[in-house]
């Protein structure tokens, strides 16, 4: 009788232990409604931000150069963007150089992106719904319009996860964004094609400086004896 | 008033007077480029438009795009002339640097046109270092293992920057740079390189989203001299089975011709007896199938006649059986019935009516011509027919199994000419008997005895086939008296030619079988030699016997060869008698089976 029940026991403890082995690495769906039980290693989850936001930069950039072309077509060649003002209207400040990302905390780092990722989902979505009004925009640009706004959410879900994950539930101090920037609505073409070639312009830099920061933030978490950075 | 003009009068000529000495205010200066070799410095440089003549100074302003606070260029010396180096403390990222630059002299100064440079896009890597080129031997052939190391000022450990490399191979005496994408490892083995030949290896490196690096000094490694071990085997193949193939080809060509005997033997060509190829073309099928027709087939009323002539000696064993339950002489007396068997007696077409016609006819001859009848019958070579069973439709049953009491009829030898001169057959019986009389001793006759009738045998052609027509042996009564010139023959023997008269007639002589004789035998013509194509029966003679006298004439009558001077010794069938229809037996006699019209 002792040993059946030995042998039970035993059982019961190899598939318990079973199940705890496989639950644990499972690869969830990138939702933020992802229960307790489902739970993705911090390296995937900083990968995967990374690798997002790199094809969004790539994207940005091809979208960039394909609005040149757009406008040399048009025959606008002197939109020339030189408001500086333009790209940077932050409510809070973003490092500028190595040596200030350098100094920051991870903390400050996971803000600082998130705020990023945040301010430009609804530019994105203005510029996509702008482009279709467009008489000649070219296909691709238009494609890679929403591919970025697509991407830049899904972006944002993993950023809060990555949040909830390394600075735990009390990390979400700051919220979202107040909806300050206006749907700027105006009847002059020219103004409209301004405007969403300075959206363009402008998410392209800070599409890098995303992935700029997330690069540093995995080096960071991962391999801390290595990165040179603190 | 004049004040004012008299001084724009005298700044006019002032300049003049300048340019004249060949002095001006500066050129407009021109930014050429800004690079940055990290991302965290950056450098420009400018081009000066032209001094006018007079030392001139440049100065680098710049503002970024958020503010209007203008700063000048912290570090002029750094990067070495008509340069401005940005330290890190001053490079700012993913911010717009409106940068110009003012070139003064004494005269006047100029300024350049802005340049907006965003550091993050300007990001030129310096080149990668320690270039290092391995030759490295694998089962496979030699290759060459370049690596390197990144550049010494780019971070890429904690992902500042990503790098992605690329390498350039030249061997000697080649025109072009083979290129080559290592992605962002830091080696790269290179194949397919020609052997024992100096190769010279360069790269260069890229971040992500910015300029190419300048070309690494140039690394020299020697490819060592190999052969490629597979290339080899393959030509060592290639030219031993070349070799293979031209000895084939050649020994082909020499038995080129039992080659083709052997393959393609020749067909032999239809050959029809008669059949002419040349009618066949002319299409004359009348004449073609004419020629196939044999003439004299099927035989004509010849045949009668031809049968006539023939003898038929039948087989004693068979008449033995037969005659066993029999009444002989009621059998031959009364085969009335069967008398359309006749094979060919002539006259005498029945056997009973032979019988009775020549012993009626040769009453008034007297015995001898009794004797004669029945010498006839036992005496004579019966061409038996019998043989060609299926050559010969017309032939009276020979496969009948009856004792048929054929009458011997003996043939006749010469003038057998086609029509029924028969008669004579047993004519020339008594003659020859006659002749034959005082030479023969009276018991080699042979006679026909009712007790001897198992002894009595006769042959002289014996026929092999067994649906020979037993030898009938009369039971007559008549041979009590024998003839006077004729002595009762005790038994039947063997007859044997003793020689061919001039009438071409046999001159029968009884065997001898007894050992002495009183005269020779003589020679022996009783064996047929050949039978010539002019349907002649070539008698070989026998000598072993002693003959000298009378036989002197047969001797001249050798059948070694067709005897002009004798005369043949078997008559001339008129018929066409093929000589394949001829058997010769074993000992010498003829199964003249065959001589009846043929086809």
């Amino acid at each position: 009788m002792k040993k059946t029940t030995v042998l039970q026991v035993c059982m019961v403890f190899v598939v318990c232990s079973l199940q705890a082995v496989i639950g644990s690495p499972v690869d969830c769906p990138d939702q933020d409604t992802a229960g307790v039980s489902c739970i993705i290693s911090l390296e995937k989850l900083l990968e995967r931000a990374v690798q997002h936001a790199e094809l969004i930069h790539h994207i940005a950039e091809e979208s960039k150069l394909l609005f040149d072309e757009m406008l040399i077509s048009f025959g606008v060649v002197n939109l020339h963007i030189s408001e500086g003002t333009m790209c940077s209207p932050k409510t809070v400040s973003v490092p500028m150089s190595k040596t200030e990302i350098q100094q920051i905390s991870d903390k400050w780092l996971l803000h600082s992106v998130l705020i990023l990722v945040q301010f430009w989902i609804n530019p994105l979505v203005d510029v996509q719904a702008s482009l279709m009004n467009y008489q000649n925009a070219p296909s691709a640009l238009v494609d890679r319009s929403k591919l970025m706004s697509t991407k830049i959410t899904s972006l944002e879900q993993g950023i809060l996860v990555l949040i909830r994950q390394i600075l735990g539930e009390g990390g979400l101090v700051l919220e979202g964004p107040e909806d300050t920037s206006d749907h700027f609505v105006s009847s002059d073409t020219f103004e409209t094609v301004r405007r969403d070639y300075s959206v363009i312009y402008c998410f392209r830099k800070d599409a890098h400086k995303i992935q700029t920061l997330l690069k540093l933030l995995k080096c960071r978490q991962i391999d801390k004896e290595n990165c040179s950075l603190f | 008033m004049r004040n004012s003009g008299a001084v724009l009068i005298l700044t006019f000529i002032a300049k003049l007077i300048l340019q004249a000495a060949g002095v001006s205010p500066p050129g407009k200066p021109r930014l050429t480029s800004c690079r940055s070799p990290e991302k965290e410095t950056f450098t420009c440089w400018w081009e000066p438009g032209g001094d006018g003549g007079l030392p001139t100074t440049y100065a680098l302003y710049y503002h970024l795009e958020n503010s209007e606070t203008v700063y000048e260029c912290p570090d002029y010396r750094t990067a070495g002339e008509n340069s401005c180096y940005f330290n890190k403390n001053d490079t700012s990222l993913w911010v717009n640097y409106n940068i110009t630059v003012v070139a003064s002299n004494a005269l006047g100064k100029n300024i350049s046109d802005p340049v907006e440079v965003d550091v993050v896009y300007i990001v030129q890597p310096n080149t990668p270092e320690n270039v290092t080129a391995v030759v490295v031997h694998d089962e496979q052939g030699p290759f060459v293992r370049v690596s390197w190391e990144k550049p010494r000022t780019a971070d890429t450990r904690s992902g500042w920057i990503t790098l992605i490399y690329q390498i350039r191979v030249k061997q000697e005496k080649d025109e072009k740079w083979e290129e080559y994408d290592a992605g962002m490892q830091k080696y790269y083995n290179v194949f397919s390189l020609h052997p024992d030949k100096e190769c010279m290896v360069q790269v260069r490196c890229k971040p992500d989203h910015g300029f190419w690096s300048e070309w690494t000094q140039t690394t020299y490694v020697k490819m060592p001299n190999y052969i490629p071990r597979e290339r080899s085997l393959w030509i060592l193949i290639t030219i031993f089975s070349i070799f293979i193939v031209l000895i084939l080809t050649w020994t082909l060509n020499v038995k080129r011709n039992s080659m083709k005997l052997c393959l393609l033997p020749p067909v032999p060509g239809p050959k029809i007896k008669g059949f002419d190829k040349q009618l066949l073309k002319s299409g004359k099928t009348e004449e073609i199938f004419n020629t196939l027709v044999i003439q004299g087939f099927p035989p004509t009323t010849d045949y009668e006649n031809l049968l006539v002539e023939y003898l038929e000696v039948y087989d004693n064993e068979k008449q033995e059986l037969v005659l066993d339950g029999k009444e002989l002489s009621e059998d031959f007396m009364k085969s009335k019935s069967s008398s359309d068997n006749d094979s060919g007696r002539g006259s005498c077409d029945s056997r009973t009516l032979l019988l009775e016609k020549c012993m009626d006819g040769r009453e008034g001859s007297g015995s001898d011509q009794h004797q004669y009848s029945q010498h006839g019958e036992t005496s004579w070579a019966s061409t038996e027919s019998s043989e060609s069973q299926g050559a010969e439709p017309g032939y009276p049953e020979s496969t009948d199994g009856r004792a048929k009491t054929w009458p011997v009829v003996f043939p006749q030898p010469h003038h057998h000419s086609p029509v029924g001169a028969v008669k004579p057959a047993y004519h020339s019986v008594p003659e020859i008997l006659n002749q034959l009389s005082p030479h023969a001793t009276p018991s080699n006759y042979h006679q026909l005895h009712h007790q001897d009738i198992p002894q009595q045998e006769l042959w002289f052609s014996k026929s092999a086939c067994r649906h020979s027509q037993s030898y009938n042996q009369f039971n007559l009564d008549v041979i009590d008296t024998p003839a006077p010139g004729v002595p009762p023959l005790p038994s039947l023997e063997y007859v044997e030619v003793q020689r061919v008269n001039p009438e071409n007639m046999l001159l029968l002589r009884p065997l001898n079988r007894e050992p002495e004789r009183s005269d020779c035998t003589g020679e022996d013509y009783s064996k047929v030699k050949v039978v010539t194509s002019h349907n002649i029966l070539l008698l070989q003679r026998d000598t072993s016997h002693q003959c000298v006298d009378d036989y002197s004439q047969a001797d001249q009558c050798t059948t070694q060869q067709p005897p002009h001077p004798c005369k043949p010794a078997v008559h001339q069938w008129n018929s066409v008698m093929p000589q394949e229809g001829m058997r010769v037996m074993g000992n010498g006699y003829v199964d003249s089976t065959v001589l009846m019209p043929s086809f």
